[in-house]
């Protein structure tokens, strides 16, 4: 009897350990840092490159007021928040895309923000607050860093073959072509190529890349009705009209227009322009510090996109603040940023070795080109101001942005395909995402 | 977690005792990960499936919906198909090809063994570097390894990933290579136990290559192929990393399978309900096509 007891409870014992074990390891690394009031959990979607920057600033932080940061940078940021978000539990602040917030505050994982909490909230401007209001006209976010997408083209390949940077999109495909058979390099060989895509359809690529050709086209992916909500408008003459140009121009077209792989392509696998085997890329100046390492500042220049039939309007994006749902830290997490959209803040996060991860300020009292010493950056700065259109931030953007590009993947792909159906089909699906939102007009 | 450590004793209706609590003590850490790790979470998983996923602002019951919307889109059925084709094509490959490599490479020999090595390398790496490997290998251009071969012949650079008509068969390729060295070990193991005397006699009786193999070595490697059929069955419908990493579903959706599609819903659309139903409609079917497999083993078996 006695034996037996024993046997139960060294069964109870173990069973009670082996459940401490199981929920230590699940609790493990997710309340690190919720006990510490004086410990903020930072998330931002970066590569080593750029979280070396986001150390360098988080260290000044820590240095200034004393708040210590657990610093995350995640690669698969959404995949790990969803997670995250399952278990209830989210990171004090996330740095992410902006046009990630719809997505987010749709699912309640924000904090409403009220800009006048925001030490130097003056600084700036309307504009960029604006682009940081939910759908139900509060804020969801702080505006961190800007930029538009622009044109890196190769400087010595253009002198070699006597052409100029492009500035409409004829030129660009007459630059295109004579960059793929005049051999710019060279060497004799035909293995250069006109410009880079990162076409495929994964995790949206198709459709951020291809924004910048839509708004010069004159289209629009939905368009907003001035009453909060929204309608699609991929089946407009314009969008028919752009892709079409696009697709037999670009894809359908000449060989060796765009790279090889073109539309399997993202933009970790699309580094053809970094291996000087193609002469033009249209995006983002983050780009800039890994191009200047890899293919050298003399090589290449920035210059505006070419501009289509409606303009030179080119995607404007960038990352904003957010603060998590429910994590109970306000006064740190308004410090933070504070620190991080200051004149301080912003200039640590603009320079330095690591790739820049403030691109344009939202600072107003600074300017791109002037704290980095480097003219290049205005082209990006003026591009921004003057001819870019974001993504719209209300609504949830994500299925809209991944059904465009599955649809315009599958055109590019197949060149026999009737642009004017397909459109009208993917104009069903964008209306039927809006449905989902309560959001269709 | 207690009545676990009890089932032997209730079941049987007799006294616990010693003798039969400490298998279950032994095996209690590992039930306890398999439940933390395993079980609960797939149990959450299916409970899910059947809710709108939204952590912060409560989940709402929404019944099958989820599995009626993911059946019904168009997209989710071309990837049923996609998976179909991948499965089917990657298993018979890899299992032919690892049955000819097991036959070549049978035997004690010092150089066998090194070369047994060799092929079973891509079993033992990591998928996601396969992957880039093949990426490089199916460069589109003269470049490439496999194109500049096709070059060398005076065949024309084939778009080997970027053409929609010929993706999912290049993806097809890659996944053979990777498994057929894992099949090979298995029915090696399967060919060691053929008993050498039926090869002896069959020698004498002056049969051919052929008939040795159907009427000699391939009743005797049965169980064995009939576990890498199952293996394969199983690993065919769960691909996704292959696919990832090669195409990640394109161009045009033409290499979209069944998990890329369900990764897709569930984390680039943030629709953990749908992207679980698609789950759980998959285990399902895997579960489904497991115990056919091992019926008609067993049913072979005693035949």
């Amino acid at each position: 009897m006695g034996d037996r007891r024993r046997s139960r409870r060294l069964a109870a014992g173990l069973v009670a350990t082996g459940l401490a074990f199981g929920t230590a390891a699940c609790g493990a690394g997710s309340d690190s840092a919720g006990g510490d009031p004086n410990t903020l959990e930072v998330w931002t979607r970066s590569n080593p490159d750029p979280a070396a920057t986001y150390e360098r600033v988080f260290a000044a932080f820590t240095k200034k007021t004393g708040i210590r940061i657990d610093y995350q940078p995640v690669i698969n940021f959404d995949q790990q928040l969803q997670s995250r978000a399952s278990t209830k539990d989210l990171p004090d602040v996330m740095i992410n895309d902006t046009a990630l917030m719809g997505s987010y505050q749709s699912q309640g994982l924000l904090k409403v923000v009220d800009p006048d909490s925001i030490a130097g909230h003056g600084q700036i401007t309307a504009q960029s607050w604006s682009s940081t209001v939910g759908i139900d006209g509060r804020h969801y976010g702080i505006p961190y860093s800007r930029q538009a997408q622009t044109l890196m083209i190769r400087k010595d390949w253009l002198a070699k073959l006597g052409l100029k940077a492009p500035t409409t999109w004829q030129e660009m495909l007459s630059v295109a072509k004579a960059f793929a058979t005049r051999d710019p390099d060279g060497d004799g060989k035909a293995d250069t190529y006109g410009m880079v895509v990162p076409g495929s359809a994964q995790n949206g690529y198709a459709a951020w890349w291809g924004a910048s050709f839509l708004w010069q086209g004159g289209a629009k992916i939905v368009e907003p009705d001035g009453k909060g909500t929204y309608r699609a408008a991929m089946d407009s003459a314009a969008a028919v009209d752009t892709v079409t140009w696009m697709k037999d121009n670009l894809f359908c077209g000449d060989n060796a227009v765009t790279q090889p792989g073109a539309l399997t392509a993202v933009t970790s696998t699309a580094t053809n322009f970094q291996d000087g085997n193609a002469g033009m890329y249209l995006t983002g100046p983050y780009n800039i510090a890994t191009f200047d390492q890899t293919l050298g500042k003399d090589k290449y220049e920035v210059v505006p996109a070419p501009a289509g039939p409606a303009g030179g309007d080119v995607l404007a994006d960038g990352e904003n603040i957010y603060f998590g749902a429910r994590t109970g830290k306000t006064k740190q997490e308004q410090a933070l940023a504070a620190f991080l959209v200051s004149p301080e803040g912003q200039k640590l996060a603009m320079t330095g070795e690591n790739q820049p991860v403030v691109r344009i300020p939202v600072n107003s009292t600074l300017d791109a080109a002037t704290v980095r010493d480097d003219p290049r950056w205005s082209v990006v700065q003026k591009a921004y101001e003057d001819a870019s259109q974001q993504f719209p931030n209300a609504p949830d953007f994500a299925p809209i942005k991944q059904d465009t590009a599955d649809s315009l993947n599958a055109i590019f792909t197949y060149c026999g395909s009737d642009v004017r159906s397909q459109l009208g089909e993917l104009n069903e699906t964008l209306d039927g995402d809006l449905k989902d939102q309560d959001l269709l007009k | 977690m207690t009545a676990t450590v009890t089932t032997p004793a209730a079941r049987g209706g007799r006294v616990l005792t010693k003798k039969s609590v400490v298998p279950w003590l032994f095996l209690a850490p590992g039930l306890l990960l398999a439940l933390v790790f395993k079980f609960w979470p797939m149990a959450k998983g299916v409970w899910l499936s059947f809710f709108d996923v939204r952590p912060f602002l409560g989940d709402k019951w929404t019944g099958l919906d989820n599995y009626t919307r993911v059946l019904t889109d168009h997209r989710f059925q071309d990837a049923i198909g996609h998976t179909l084709v991948l499965g089917i094509g990657q298993s018979l490959g890899a299992i032919l090809l690892g049955f000819v490599l097991a036959l070549l490479l049978e035997g004690q020999a010092r150089s066998l063994k090194i070369v047994r090595t060799a092929v079973f390398l891509p079993a033992v790496t990591a998928t996601a570097v396969v992957g880039e490997l093949w990426r490089l290998m199916y460069y589109p251009t003269s470049d490439g390894l496999l194109n500049s071969g096709l070059h060398f012949l005076g065949l024309g650079p084939v778009q080997f990933l970027d053409n929609p008509g010929i993706a999912l068969w290049s993806t097809m390729a890659m996944g053979i290579w990777i498994w057929a060295p894992y099949n090979m070990v298995i029915i090696m193991a399967g060919l060691a136990g053929v008993d050498r005397s039926l090869y002896e006699a069959a020698a004498m009786d002056g049969v051919s290559l052929w008939q040795r193999l159907r009427y000699v070595t391939l009743p005797a490697i049965r169980p064995a192929l009939g576990i890498v059929l199952t293996l394969a069955a199983i690993r065919g419908l769960r691909v996704f990393t292959e696919v990832y990493v090669l195409t990640g579903g394109g161009p045009a959706g033409s290499t979209e399978v069944w998990m890329t599609r369900a990764y897709t819903l569930g984390f680039t659309r943030n629709d953990i309900g749908g992207a679980s139903a698609a789950s759980v409609v998959l285990l399902c079917v895997t579960l489904l096509l497991t115990v056919t497999v091992n019926h008609f083993r067993k049913r072979g078996d005693v035949r």
